[in-house]
């Protein structure tokens, strides 16, 4: 699928953001619907049929949620990605609930937004659930149970911290793609600092010990040197 | 007909203690609300009805008696009133303090986000009516390190929200591991490099014990330390890491050799945006103390300063943890 002249429609209520990401994600070659409130933009959803969906959270007349939501609802599966407003981990774990591809805090770079979108679009599959909604992923003998917070190997629960669970999730539902320490942080600490990448490579080295990967020949977890990490096992979503 | 009015005048003898527990009681639970009302009147009613068959003599006792309650319920209120007016004065107090903090966390975040929007503003002009390219091009440099700094108050004002409504995780962590994570961290940044960082960790008798927290929030509270120190010193001041333990609980000490903290900001450092006096001109987001010490609250334990700007100068920060 050709990624350029993919309709994307914006939703957010505030238009100082609105004003300046439309000509940016214009400039980077995609149609760019802009509404400025939830109701709005479950209407142009279902005429319009977008390729990709950005809803930020606080809206007037629907929060971006309950708009996923009803989206959901209706079988109507365009990828999206929500804007949060605030770092809160609730807020980061109900997005899976909700049904969001990928989640942004606020404030972000909009070079940021740009990755994303790509990545999401590249992981899509038109029409279908993404892993992102899946409760249980299934990557081999690995089995990760979200719901329960819990995952096993081989059949047997291994033992993983908070962190590194929700590390290993991130991974699981962003297959194939290269994922910085940058972004892990934001996504699953909600904040990111200078010595932070290092508390990724920490979570890192547990995850693996746990899942009995070897880095020099990974089954699961591969380093990209100056890049991130990337999960390179195919995953399988279910429920 | 002679009987019956004595035996009953003996009955009323008899009952009288009871009657003046009963009317004792009325003021006492007046005076005292909390002691319920049955208990007092019986209490009060079984002293004198004791006392009267001892001694006989029913009416004076129990006048007696009530007249030495009544005493001591006087005096019990009289203290009870300035325990309440104490309390009430302590309350205010507080009440004062904490919209003292509030009015100064409020004026400091004012101040902060004035500066790099006043930055942010400038740059933007210069953007629209500068022509040559290399002056639009530092515009737009400006206002990135603006923006920059507006994001990083803005995080660190989050991990701040944060601690107070996420739990925090409760594993085993190593210290000397993670306290060799965060001084590697230190020395790959590249504005630190070539700065000499040391770490002293004890090993005899036996290896340093382990402790109970949230590894992540201690290596970010001993990495704004450690950044700290390498932040208000020159360039060729050595910082110092150690780790010390005392059986009860385990310090890590953050020490340097630099200018130190006067006198009257030691009690201040630890307020969220408070900036010391030789603390204004050095990038930051004023919230890096009172994270760390928020951080140590957690953990069950505390954060401390003693610092010094005559000879030998330096700060040295110790952050106390209880063992696990």
């Amino acid at each position: 699928m050709s990624l350029d002249r993919s309709t994307i429609l914006l939703a957010d209520d505030d238009p100082t953001i609105a004003d300046s990401l439309a000509p940016f994600l214009e400039r980077a070659g995609f149609h760019v619907l802009v509404v400025s409130d939830g109701v709005t933009a479950l209407e142009k959803a279902q005429a319009h049929h977008p390729e990709l969906i950005i809803l930020d959270v606080l809206m007037p007349r629907m929060d971006g949620r309950e708009a996923l939501r009803r989206l959901r609802k209706i079988n109507i599966w365009t990828p999206t990605i929500l804007l949060t407003q605030v770092g809160e981990a609730s807020e980061r774990a109900l997005a899976l609930e909700e049904g969001a591809d990928d989640y942004l805090n606020k404030p972000f770079d909009p070079h940021e937004l740009l990755a994303r979108i790509r990545a999401v679009l590249r992981r899509a599959r038109p029409g279908e659930r993404s892993l992102s909604m899946a409760w249980l992923l299934t990557a081999g003998d690995l089995v990760l149970d979200r719901r329960a917070r819990r995952a096993s190997l081989a059949g047997e629960t291994i033992e993983l911290t908070p962190k590194a669970l929700s590390v290993l999730e991130y991974l699981m539902t962003h297959p194939d793609e290269a994922i910085s320490r940058e972004r892990l942080l934001d996504a699953v600490w909600g904040w990111e600092y200078p010595a932070g990448t290092r508390t990724v490579d920490t979570r890192m080295a547990e995850l693996r010990r746990a899942l009995d990967d070897n880095p020099a020949d990974p089954r699961f977890i591969e380093t990209i040197p100056s890049e991130g990490y990337r999960f390179i096992a195919s995953v399988h979503g279910e429920g | 007909m002679n009987r019956l009015p004595r035996r009953w005048f003996r009955y009323f003898k008899l009952s009288l203690p009871f009657l003046v527990g009963l009317l004792l009681a009325v003021p006492a639970q007046l005076l005292l609300p909390f002691a319920p009302p049955t208990l007092t009147t019986i209490d009060l009613g079984i002293i004198g009805f004791v006392l009267g068959l001892t001694i006989r003599n029913t009416a004076v006792v129990a006048f007696l008696l009530g007249f030495i309650i009544t005493g001591v319920v006087l005096l019990i209120l009289t203290w009870d009133k300035r325990r309440v007016s104490q309390a009430q004065t302590l309350y205010a107090d507080y009440v004062e303090d904490v919209q003292q903090k509030r009015r100064h966390f409020l004026r400091r975040l004012d101040h902060e986000i004035k500066n790099p929007l006043t930055g942010l503003r400038a740059a933007l002009v210069n953007l629209q009516e500068a022509q040559a390219a290399d002056e639009r091009w530092q515009a737009g440099q400006n206002a990135g390190k603006a923006v920059e700094r507006l994001t990083r108050l803005l995080t660190d004002l989050r991990k701040l929200a944060d601690l107070d409504e996420r739990p925090i995780e409760r594993y085993a962590v190593n210290v000397p591991e993670l306290l060799e994570d965060v001084v590697d961290a230190a020395r790959s940044i590249p504005a630190y490099e070539g700065r000499s960082i040391s770490l002293l960790i004890p090993k005899i008798p036996s290896p340093f014990p382990m402790i109970t927290g949230d590894r992540d929030l201690l290596v970010l509270a001993v990495y704004n330390l450690v950044e700290n120190a390498l932040k208000f010193t020159s360039a060729h001041d050595p910082v110092e890491v150690r780790a010390l333990e005392d059986g009860r609980a385990i310090v890590i000490e953050v020490a340097d050799s630099g200018a130190g903290i006067a006198s009257e900001d030691l009690s201040k450092i630890f307020e969220e945006l408070y900036r010391g006096s030789n603390a204004r001109t050095t990038e930051g987001s004023g919230l890096g103390l009172a994270l760390v010490n928020r951080i140590a609250i957690l953990h069950g334990g505390g954060c401390g300063v003693r610092s010094s700007q005559t000879e030998p100068r330096g700060t040295v920060f110790a952050l106390r943890l209880p063992r696990r």
